[in-house]
């Protein structure tokens, strides 16, 4: 009886797993065959998409203005970020709050909507915004505030921090002092945490890039569905270095983060 | 003029107010303990004299300097919270170092001062730890030495052993005394223990509800108590209405008068009681509970309730529910006190 429901549980858990890895592994296998025709196995195995792809200068730029902007937006979203929770946790804990409602806003528009609305905004604006790489900037830093917010306040709930900073005071120490010294290091966790998890969200956004950048600056995203036309086996070796480079991250970031407790 | 003197101190948050025009003096060195119950004010009495509360109005004087406005950071007033509030990135070493280095001291110049004060609170090979690795009452030394390194002019500490079981608790507040002595620290110690107020402190203020409502050294506080609420706050005092005094006592009071239970005799036969050891009862007993070495009797006489410690020498002369036995009381030790 326990090893029927067990063997159910099993079974399961594995299906699960097969189906969602079936995709990535077909495309792993596609992007490795030299080609895949009208027969069941490919006709022989070969790096040369993964050359193709690594050896493209249009690639590898890409990749650079991807990176660019994600690593811009998240430096933005932190240096805005922290001081403003912890003036929310510190000053005015009551905001809280209305910052959780307000930190959604950016999710209960859908993204075609938004960047469209963001078009006609910025269409007349003097400075020539559109199409440019800040205004993707500034909207990948909305898209990551929620994250942001809500991992970093989970940190600041975790720590006692009217104390530590009422300790730090008596000490000698000025509220930026306490602040870099003693609050700062607590939320490294939170902090990292949510700077992985929004990194790989928004290094695979493609509707704001789209619509708001296109071609005029080629981020990963876009280079991806320019390239929809060429070969299959390329677009599969490009799609797996994307993974294997968003894989990368999560597992640095679970390193990063357990490190950190210990 | 005294060390440390409040002015007419008042805090409010909002329409509450938790105190009102406190008043107060403290000498050079002394160990003041502020007892009350939860909420009477006492951690926000601490907080105002830190810094770390504004004053809505009076002032605070210490060494001759009006401090009112001066910030925190700047008082030199070292605090020890009920919560430890230690740092928790950093290690004991760092946390006790954190003062010295806010002075721009730097870690290799602290090292003398650093392991004088592990020493003192003897917490030698634990430098490396961070504060989650330590017990409840390793932590609390941190605290204490960290608010200690910087030499303050005066120790505020907030119920440090109150989160701490019965043991530590008597070794910290034996440890915490005396470098209290050693140091020559002004110490104001808060708790809602009256035991351990008793046992540490040279001087006693009880609060009740945002007042100062008696001050004195603790055997004045205990056998002296000014009104009910300190009656029934130090020791279970027995509380006796005036009717029964005059009745009893023929004393005159307007108030209620009270009693200790240790005050109270029951009667051995063949024994001979002094003079003032008089004015017999006939009681019946509802309950007894054994505290250790006293035994504490509920007695009904006529229609009070009364309650007599006996130092309990063996178990067969533990009396029985429902025995009738005979009172006498210590004259001497009954006094009416004020509402
Ligand atoms: N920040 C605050 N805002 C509003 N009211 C407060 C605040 N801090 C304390 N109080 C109120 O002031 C009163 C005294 O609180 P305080 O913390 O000083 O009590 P306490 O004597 O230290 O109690 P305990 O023994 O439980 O620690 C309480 O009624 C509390 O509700
Ligand atoms: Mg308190």
């Amino acid at each position: 009886m326990g090893n029927n429901k067990l063997f159910i549980h099993k079974s399961v858990v594995y299906s699960v797993i097969t189906l969602l890895f079936t995709p990535i592994l077909t495309t792993f296998i596609y992007s490795l065959s030299s080609s895949w025709g009208a027969t069941i196995l490919p006709d022989g195995f070969s790096l040369k998409w993964y050359s193709a792809l690594l050896t493209d200068p249009r690639f590898i730029d890409a990749f650079g203005r991807s990176l660019f902007i994600c690593i811009s937006a998240l430096l933005l979203a932190t240096v805005l970020v922290l001081p403003m929770i912890f003036v929310v946790f510190y000053y005015y804990p009551k905001l809280d709050k209305i910052m959780n409602l307000l930190i959604l806003l950016p999710f209960a528009v859908p993204p075609v909507v938004s960047s469209v609305g963001l078009l006609q905004l910025y269409a007349e604006s003097k400075f020539q915004l559109i199409g440019t790489p800040w205004i993707l900037i500034a909207t990948y830093f909305t898209i990551a505030l929620p994250f942001m917010y809500r991992a970093i306040a989970n940190s600041f709930t975790t720590i006692n921090l009217k104390d530590l900073i009422d300790a730090a005071h008596l000490l000698g120490a000025s509220t930026t002092k306490a602040f870099l010294l003693v609050i700062l290091p607590n939320l490294k966790k939170g902090l990292l945490a949510s700077l992985f998890l929004s990194f790989s969200f928004l290094l695979g956004e493609f509707v704001f890039a789209n619509i708001l950048v296109g071609t005029r600056y080629e981020t990963l995203q876009i280079y991806l569905y320019n390239m929809r036309q060429t070969s299959g086996h390329f677009t599969s070796a490009l799609v797996m270095t994307y993974f294997a480079f968003i894989f990368f991250c999560t597992w640095l970031a679970s390193r990063l983060t357990r490190g950190n407790t210990q | 003029m005294s060390y440390v003197t409040i002015n007419k101190l008042s805090k409010c948050f909002g329409e509450v107010t938790v105190f009102e025009d406190i008043e107060f003096t403290i000498e050079e060195g002394e160990f003041v303990t502020l007892l009350g119950p939860s909420g009477c004010g006492k951690s926000t009495l601490l907080r105002t004299l830190a810094g770390l509360d504004k004053a809505n109005k009076g002032e605070i004087w210490v060494d001759g300097v009006d401090i009112t406005h001066t910030q925190a950071q700047h008082r030199e007033i070292g605090m020890v919270f009920q919560s430890y509030a230690l740092f928790p990135n950093m290690t004991v070493e760092d946390n006790i170092a954190f003062g010295l280095k806010m002075k721009g001291i730097s870690k290799k110049d602290a090292k003398e001062d650093l392991q004088k004060m592990l020493a003192l609170v003897e917490l030698g090979g634990k430098e490396k730890c961070h504060p989650h690795e330590l017990s409840g009452g390793q932590r609390q030394r941190v605290a204490l030495a960290r608010a200690l390194i910087v030499k303050p002019r005066i120790l505020l500490l907030d119920e440090p052993l109150s989160a701490l079981d019965a043991k530590i608790r008597k070794n910290l507040r034996q440890q915490i005394l005396d470098i209290q002595k050693e140091l020559n620290l002004t110490t104001i110690f808060v708790t809602h223990d009256q035991e351990e107020a008793m046992l540490m402190s040279d001087r006693i203020f009880l609060m009740n509800q945002g007042e100062i409502v008696q001050q004195g050294n603790p055997e004045d506080i205990y056998t002296k108590p000014v009104n009910e609420f300190v009656a029934s706050f130090m020791g279970n005092y027995n509380l006796i209405s005036a009717e029964t005094a005059k009745h009893w006592f023929n004393i005159n009071s307007n108030n209620k008068v009270a009693i200790r239970p240790e005050s109270i005799y029951i009667k051995d036969a063949g024994r001979q009681y002094a003079d003032h050891i008089s004015s017999p009862k006939l009681a019946k007993i509802i309950s007894h509970q054994l505290l250790g070495n006293v035994i504490r009797y509920n007695l009904k006489v006529e229609n009070e309730e009364l309650t007599v410690d006996l130092l309990n020498r063996s178990s067969e002369r533990l009396m029985p529910k429902g025995s009738s036995i005979e009172l006498l009381f210590n004259l001497n030790e009954i006094q009416p006190v004020g509402v």
